[in-house]
């Protein structure tokens, strides 16, 4: 019996102890707050954080550590200044002098200057040409970086190009310390060490925050960088001390973060769950990205070699029922190549959904009905599920029959490709999702450049169409004009022969805690998931 | 001594050889389902030099070998404890490893801790009122917790936790763990949070902890519950039982010394045989909660063919689950006489 009393006692205690702590402790520490905290939910796990390489996930983390030379402003289509603060270039386009921002320092406390430009730029270029690997391709048409003095370069170009466009590219446009290479211990900037160095979650940046924790499978930590020149210009006193970025690769924790007041923003929600979250007092900011979905035909396989069949399936995608339905609203109907807002946007290249017309194009291919044409699509993403349910149910209407197969990226990549070795062997019907690098046309249109073997999954090979793009691209840092409307040409050609189509432009509601304010500006349709924290607010 | 010598090597004789055919078989799943590790490895590259980069990228990974070397490699590699850089994050795979095994660690002993004792004290209990009301209760309880969907009853209990304020999202809360200073030692925040005397972080690492812990424990309660109780039941109808109570010997003793001690060795040999159900039970409950943990890491490793961390990650849960039911038949043997290994 007196055990047993011995015991009640000291679960008695134990349970006080803990009732105590509760309110005492754990409650009180709760009210602290003194750090301006944001958490940000994000889809992916990092795969790299090299600002001259990584051109995949990493872009949210090394868009707030690292800054470019000039930033796009979708509003204006032309570009701000940031580490840059003014070109000029030849008449010729040829050789562009850039006059640098002073009193700008690195996250080590070493000053930027023309020879972290020459050197940064001279990685990503080097970098591509040696493995291929990151944007570097982006500076393809620069010869020489010449330091002019600590605050002037000269760039000169093999050929005339819209640096600054290039410079604002979402990738390998970042400029970073010198001081790295002595901290990887290499002396090439090419070294594979120097990767490594970034990769285990040190940085060379100037942005606002520097990386102060890197988890890259579950969470990065960023801290505010007091020295950071912009700070003066933004007068934003309630920015966040720390941000966390954190990895939710499942939508549905990202909506349970929410609700337990753990996340502050979510980059993903399940699109079923948004209205539920506005309902709660969470203010949601559709942006619509350049960032769209791109439904190519297979032109090298047996029935959809034939345009009018092509034009057939097209006539029967219920455009408006794709976005509202099966999108839910967050989409905007696909015109052409290229998405709204973006260089070349084109509004007329649209066609319409008319069953009847599908038909007598179908009539027109003398493709019989009852014929089984194969879709490939990356089955992860619930937008492609919907709309490969809904072509499936139209074209059956018009007695085409789909075989659906859903497959993980990596897959849908292999399929694609697939058709340029072996075309009866690739599907008819594949849907590529697309986002640019610079904002140029050339990166939407040079998806059906026939030299393209990695990602034109039409097995397009038009000379004509090549020749337009290859000019325009030229054209683009002598007559940008000029470019454009070869753009447009080549844009319509593809249009005409239904070769491929943009089915939606990504609308992407981005989900924010009533704590926070996130203003437009900090999201930019071009950097997706960068988050311009310098912007954000954090109320008490 | 009931343990022998030739038991430990043949038993470690054993674990090598599961361990391999868990590497072989690994390894041959995920090479050979769709998709190239090599295009993770270049990094997705879109530029027009991408098949220059995965070509090259497919050398550094050593898949132009033929498949049996490739094979052989990676074997060398899991046995000498290398296993490289992760292909998903280009991070040495055993520290992104160790930071999440930690947390599937901490979630999975907690829940053990509740459910082997709680379930093995409601089987005595039930197994003391056999045939009664309760014992009918507790066994359906038992069936219930047994049978139950973790990820259902994860989400259930998140979903009924969240009217109330209470908040069992993530391991720690960020702000709290920043403005207090909180770092990680271990990763075992528990363990770290009272190696730095932070009670704050403590309390709030712990409340957090335990509704998926609730969740994860269920299993073990069910299990422990309806087996303890047909042991315990078994051996109160042993003679030595009744001849102890009819020498007056105190029920408390026959129950917890006689009994009970009868019912341990099949009890703790059916607690490791559960281990290995928990440890999924917790890798699918992290995600509800939205705690970092194996089951999400895991997940993400095989959705982009990432076979160095995904095959090192199924080599630590293989591993583990050898060990943890080596210890119980060496716990049983301890404590039954009868059992000779």
């Amino acid at each position: 019996m007196r055990r047993g009393v011995l015991l009640a006692g000291i679960v008695a205690a134990v349970v006080a102890a803990a009732v105590l702590a509760y309110f005492f402790v754990y409650l009180p520490s709760q009210q602290r707050g003194k750090i301006k905290v944001v958490v940000y939910a994000y889809l992916d796990r990092i795969t790299g954080i090299d600002p001259s390489i990584e051109d995949d996930t990493g872009i949210p983390v090394i868009g707030v550590v690292y800054e470019t030379l000039v930033r796009y402003d979708p509003a204006t289509g032309d570009v701000v200044p940031v580490l840059a603060e003014s070109w000029e270039h030849s008449e010729d386009g040829t050789l562009w002098t850039l006059r640098l921002r002073r009193g700008v320092v690195f996250h080590d406390g070493t000053p930027f200057n023309s020879t972290a430009v020459k050197l940064s730029i001279e990685r990503a270029k080097g970098i591509y040409e040696k493995f291929g690997r990151g944007s570097g391709y982006i500076w393809s048409s620069v010869e020489e970086v010449e330091i002019v003095d600590e605050y002037t370069v000269n760039i000169r170009l093999s050929y005339p190009t819209r640096l600054d466009l290039m410079a604002a590219a979402i990738y390998s446009a970042y400029i970073f310390s010198p001081s790295a290479l002595a901290k990887a211990g290499v002396d090439s900037p090419l070294d594979p060490e120097l990767e490594s160095w970034f990769n285990q979650g040190n940085d060379a940046g100037s942005g606002p925050y520097y990386i102060e924790y890197y988890s890259p499978e579950s969470e990065v930590r960023l801290r505010k960088f007091e020295k950071w020149w912009g700070w003066s210009l933004v007068n934003n006193p309630d920015a966040p001390d720390v941000v966390v970025i954190k990895i939710m690769t499942d939508p549905l924790s990202q909506y349970n973060g929410l609700l337990a007041e753990e996340v502050h923003i979510a980059s993903s929600v399940p699109r079923a769950n948004v209205g539920d979250l506005a309902s709660r007092g969470f203010k949601v900011l559709n942006v619509t990205l350049f960032h769209n979905y791109l439904l190519l035909f297979n032109i090298r396989r047996y029935p959809t070699n034939i345009t009018s069949f092509r034009l057939a399936v097209i006539h029967a995608i219920p455009w408006e029922e794709l976005v509202q339905v099966a999108l839910r609203g967050f989409g905007r109907v696909g015109k052409g190549l290229i998405p709204h807002g973006f260089p070349g946007y084109d509004e007329r290249l649209a066609y319409k959904y008319d069953l009847t017309l599908a038909r007598e194009y179908l009539q027109e291919s003398g493709v019989p009905k009852g014929t089984t044409i194969e879709f490939v699509y990356q089955g992860e993403y619930e937008e492609n599920e919907a709309f490969a349910q809904l072509l499936k149910s139209r074209l059956a209407e018009i007695g085409i029959t789909v075989e659906l197969k859903p497959l993980p990226w990596i897959a849908v990549k292999d399929a694609g490709k697939a058709v340029w070795e072996d075309a009866d062997r690739a599907p008819h019907l594949i849907i590529s999702d697309w986002w640019p690098t610079i904002p140029s046309p050339y990166e939407f249109l040079a998806l059906l450049h026939s030299t393209n073997t990695e990602w034109n999954w039409a097995g397009y090979n038009n000379a004509e169409f090549d020749e337009l793009l290859d000019k325009a691209y030229e054209l683009e840092g002598e007559d940008y004009e000029l470019a454009l409307q070869l753009y447009a040409r080549a844009q319509k050609m593809v249009f005409d022969e239904g070769v491929a189509v943009n089915l939606w432009d990504e609308v992407r509601p981005f989900v924010v805690s009533s704590r926070v304010d996130l203003p437009e500006d900090a999201l930019n349709p071009l950097y997706i998931y960068v988050i311009r924290f310098e912007l954000v607010k954090v109320r008490d | 001594m009931p343990l022998s010598l030739s038991y430990l090597v043949k038993r470690v004789a054993w674990s090598i050889t599961v361990i391999v055919g868990v590497v072989v078989l690994s390894y041959l799943i995920i090479i050979l389902s769709p998709g190239d590790p090599a295009v993770k490895w270049a990094g997705h590259p879109r530029g027009p030099g991408a098949a220059k980069a995965v070509e090259q990228a497919r050398k550094e990974l050593g898949l132009d070998q033929p498949l049996h070397t490739q094979i052989l490699n990676f074997l060398r590699m899991v046995f000498t404890g290398d296993l490289g850089l992760s292909i998903a994050y280009r991070q040495p795979v055993y520290d992104v490893l160790w930071r999440n095994l930690a947390a599937t660690l901490e979630l999975l002993l907690v829940a053990y801790a509740i459910g082997v004792p709680l379930g093995s004290f409601l089987g005595v209990f039930a197994a003391l009122r056999r045939g009664k009301r309760v014992d009918g209760v507790l066994q359906a309880i038992g069936t219930v917790f047994a049978n139950t969907p973790t990820f259902w009853l994860g989400l259930a209990i998140f979903m009924a936790l969240l009217p109330s304020g209470f908040t069992a999202y993530g391991r720690v809360n960020v702000s709290l763990a920043l403005s207090t200073g909180f770092y990680t030692i271990t990763g075992l925040y528990l363990l770290d949070a009272l190696l730095q005397l932070n009670f704050p972080v403590f309390v709030d690492a712990l409340v957090r902890l335990l509704p998926p812990a609730l969740a994860v424990a269920a299993y073990p309660v069910g299990v422990c519950l309806r087996i303890g109780r047909t042991l315990m039941a078994d051996a109160l109808l042993e003679e030595y039982v009744r001849a102890a109570a009819a020498w007056g010997v105190k029920r408390r003793t026959i129950v917890w010394r006689y009994a009970f001690r009868a019912a341990l060795p099949g009890l703790v040999q059916v607690s490791g045989l559960a281990f290995a159900y928990s440890l999924v039970d917790a890798m699918v409950v992290e995600y509800v909660f939205g705690r970092e943990g194996l089951g999400r890491l895991l997940y993400d490793a095989v959705s982009v063919n990432d076979f160095r961390l995904a095959i090192g990650l199924l080599v630590i849960v293989a591993a583990f689950y050898l060990i943890v039911n080596t210890l119980a038949d060496i716990a049983q043997a301890l404590i039954d006489p009868r059992v000779r290994l």
